[in-house]
């Protein structure tokens, strides 16, 4: 099984309109793979397609597999997300401390004593690349903590449901260029050990991030306009 | 042939209306809201102090004896406190999983309608729910617990119950709406089951808003006169020595706070001395009670983020068997609230069928209870837009000025003493009507008396949404107007007025749907069950007759299957009547109210 997730003509649909792909792609285990394409074309939700969350009113067509079983459309529940985690856009830190953020989703999943929980955190903020500016404050409210540090802090309340496959969206398109770099140098230590999938509008950092890239076009419907416009 | 003038150039520096009004009319909003606060503690202060009132008697003795001169108020205490209890541990539980059912379960579209009947439920006058507890509750616990006529703490902790359910659904849909979508979205991101996300994402930041339905909810049930008046049997003096007779209690006759109000007794105790000054004493005790739970409601949602508290004790396995079954549990807390509506709406629409003939409309009362209810729909109407004409410049005016200068802490002040006066026992401000415009004045009783007694009603209902819009003006764009040299009254005028009138429309339409089914303030001041023209002429000694004050006064003849009949069928006019303006109101609202991003 060296396919985390395997996708072949996914779209998503609107009723009989197809909104977003199709698209075929593959993720092999432990690498990170870009995926872009002009805004509009749908990257956000694709990684939505892929974890069953879409919006209401949206179907996901085609075939999915997470490590090898087949996911039915609209069949993705809770279990399927602790496999498979997505990280949103713009970095959301719940109410409580930074601690109550990074266990946030593995309390639910794990009934552990005290010292395994936050070992666990530990591991997870270290290697989100948050351990060290926050170790002394962990018992402080997340909302003190700036841009970037909220995106680390979510990419490692990801990280510590030891999830199959990770799903960034734009993790840095929110933040200022030098959260960038942090969050940039956070994604590329976790290469060769997590098996990511990225959504870029920036060519640049998915070179600088990414093993591959997938190339996401506009719904085949938009294309021949585009062509006639560019002949 | 007129000349036609040529057109004036024209003149860029010179403003061509300083709107100098807006400022004393937004002040006359914030003036007239303090105006009546200050009447209802006059007129409770001064009763007070016209008779020594012996405070600790009035709160220990449980003995209510005018002519003997005892003023024992614990019974009443007691009374208000066991039917509070009932109504809050009945509906608390199914109006919160219902709330959560609405936003976190049903289909948007489901959701929608549920939540307009929810507030289309909380609309309903309160005589309606009188009538309903009268006619059906009463019979019921008469029968179960084998007590002739049934009336008793715990039928008017029923109808207490039925009543503020929907408001706590309501105000608690409201708060889980508000939490905004991504916070679900993250939360289900991270593999949460629907029962944990609400739990562990949405609750948390609803959990404020949550609360202050149920203070709210608390202070309505607290201050609920009428309703309570017609099945607690009024019965002085019953306090309970032991837990059996505790439990006995429940099902006998007893006195609240509000119904002692409601009754003769403050027009028979005169003007002064001890009998007066004991209830007015009664009034106050009342009065800060519901204060306390109105404010305490409406504080700001604080949240603290706070650490610890994080008990998960069904980690693991599980999780999917036990979010189905909670999520089902959920869903059926819709079927009570539901139930309630069909059936409420079932038994109107078949007792009060006589509302559905058009002739009942138009032909006036004859004798005691035969003919139409034309004179009594015009009296409601008339005092409605009297109250609607008098309340929509003062609660605009006051909402704008607590909308605008929010930071200041007069507003905060003044928004305080907003949401008191809106919860403040229409009783109580019936008392001081009277006394007021009635006695004082002269008026005897008056419909205009009785319009303006129900603007306080209405003026909070007003002023706070319209607060509400106003603070959720984007910031640019006042910044635009002021940077385009805008005067602040200007601003006001130009900027403010426009965006936010829906919203003040709304809440007027809210606020008279309320007004229209109000009958404990106009009892005393402005109507009358009959013998008066369908519309007054003059002002002194002027009383209509309203279709609240008729439904009241025909629901105590039940023995009467005409007088039944007819009060079935006013009902359902009233029902009628406040629907179209709550109908509209959500269309307005729904107009200006953006989409709402529900899972």
């Amino acid at each position: 099984m060296d396919h985390v997730i395997s996708a072949r003509d996914l779209r998503v649909r609107d009723r009989a309109k197809t909104l977003v792909g199709p698209v075929t792609f593959s993720l092999e285990h432990g690498s990170t793979t870009g995926l872009c394409g002009p805004s509009g074309a749908g990257k956000s939700t694709v990684l939505r397609a892929l974890v069953d969350l879409l919006p209401a009113g949206l179907t996901r067509d085609g075939e999915l597999e997470v490590q090898g079983r087949p996911i039915a459309p609209g069949k993705g529940d809770a279990d399927l997300r602790t496999k498979v985690v997505l990280v949103p856009q713009t970095p959301v830190v719940f109410g409580g401390s930074i601690l109550d953020n990074a266990l946030f989703g593995l309390r639910h999943l794990l009934r552990a004593s005290r010292e395994v929980m936050l070992e666990r955190a530990e591991q997870a903020l270290l290697e989100a690349g948050l351990w060290q500016e926050v170790k002394d404050r962990l018992g402080e409210s997340a909302q003190t903590l700036s841009a970037g540090q909220r995106q680390r802090l979510c990419l490692g309340r990801a990280l510590a449901l030891e999830p199959a496959a990770l799903l960034l969206d734009e993790p840095t398109s929110a933040l200022d260029e030098r959260s960038r770099d942090t969050v940039e140098e956070s994604v590329a230590a976790l290469r060769g050990r997590r098996t990511v999938l990225l959504v870029s509008h920036d060519p640049a950092q998915v070179e600088r991030l990414c093993d591959r890239t997938v190339l996401l076009r506009p719904p085949a419907a938009v294309e021949p306009l585009a062509v006639a416009a560019a002949s | 042939m007129t000349r036609v003038r040529p057109p004036a150039a024209p003149d860029v520096l010179k403003r061509p209306r300083p709107s100098r009004w807006v400022w004393p009319w937004m002040l006359a909003g914030a003036v007239s809201l303090g105006a009546v606060l200050l009447a209802l503690l006059g007129y409770l202060g001064s009763g007070v102090a016209g008779g020594e009132v012996a405070w600790g008697e009035l709160l220990t003795e449980s003995m209510w004896n005018p002519s003997g001169g005892v003023f024992g108020g614990l019974a009443m205490i007691y009374g208000s406190a066991v039917v509070c209890l009932i109504a809050l541990v009945l509906a608390v539980p199914v109006s919160w999983a219902a709330a959560v059912a609405v936003s976190e379960y049903l289909p948007p579209r489901v959701a929608g309608i549920l939540r307009t009947s929810v507030e289309l439920l909380a609309a309903v006058p309160s005589i309606v729910y009188g009538l309903i507890g009268i006619m059906v509750v009463r019979p019921l616990i008469a029968g179960a617990a084998g007590v002739p006529g049934g009336d008793s703490l715990l039928a008017a902790g029923l109808v207490l119950a039925v009543m503020i359910m929907p408001t706590m659904v309501a105000v608690s849909v409201d708060a889980l709406a508000a939490v905004p979508g991504r916070y679900r979205e993250a939360a289900y991101a991270m593999g949460l089951t629907r029962r944990e996300v609400v739990r562990s994402a949405v609750l948390p930041l609803a959990r404020s808003g949550m609360r202050a339905a149920v203070l709210l909810g608390l202070a309505r049930a607290l201050g609920e006169a009428i309703a309570v008046f017609l099945v607690v049997g009024r019965a002085d003096g019953r306090l309970p020595g032991s837990f059996g007779e505790l439990l006995d209690s429940l099902v006998r006759p007893g006195q609240t706070l509000t119904t002692k109000l409601a009754g003769p007794e403050p027009v028979l105790a005169g003007t002064s001395g001890p009998w007066f000054a004991a209830v007015c004493a009664l009034g106050l005790v009342l009065l800060a009670l519901v204060a306390l739970a109105t404010v305490w409601g409406n504080r700001g949602g604080g949240r603290k983020a706070t650490g610890g508290r994080s008990r998960h004790p069904q980690a693991g396995r599980m999780r999917v068997p036990l979010d189905r079954a909670v999520g089902g549990l959920r869903i059926a807390a819709l079927l009570l609230p539901g139930a309630l509506l069909v059936g409420m709406l079932g038994i109107l629409a078949v007792r009060g069928s006589s509302a559905f003939t058009p002739s009942f409309w138009v032909t006036p009362a004859t004798g005691a209870a035969g003919g139409g209810v034309s004179d009594q729909i015009l009296g409601t109407l008339l005092l409605v837009v009297t109250t609607g004409l008098i309340s929509l410049p003062l609660g605009f005016g006051a909402g704008i000025l607590l909308g605008l200068y929010a930071k200041a802490r007069t507003a905060k002040v003044l928004q305080t003493l907003t949401v008191v006066v809106g919860g403040t026992p229409t009783i109580l401000l019936g008392l001081a009507g009277f006394v007021i415009f009635c006695t004082l004045m002269g008026w005897g009783r008056s419909w205009l008396a009785g319009a303006l007694v129900l603007v306080p009603v209405v003026v909070p209902m007003v002023a706070l949404p319209t607060c509400g819009r106003v603070r959720s003006m984007p910031p640019e764009t006042t910044e635009a107007a002021l940077a385009l040299g805008l005067s602040r009254a200007q601003y006001v005028r130009s900027v403010v007025v426009p965006y936010t009138w829906p919203a003040t429309l709304t809440g007027l339409l809210l606020g008279l749907a309320r007004a229209a089914g109000e009958t404990a303030p106009l009892l005393f001041t402005a109507t009358v069950f009959f013998g008066a023209p369908a519309l007054p002429d003059g002002v002194v000694e002027a009383p209509v007759q309203a279709l609240p004050t008729h439904i009241f006064t025909l629901s105590q003849d039940s023995g009467d299957p005409q007088a039944v009949a007819q009060a079935w069928g006013s009902a359902m006019v009233l029902v009628l009547i406040t629907a179209v303006l709550l109908s509209a109101a959500v269309a307005l609202r729904n107009r200006f109210e953006g989409e709402r991003w529900t899972t």
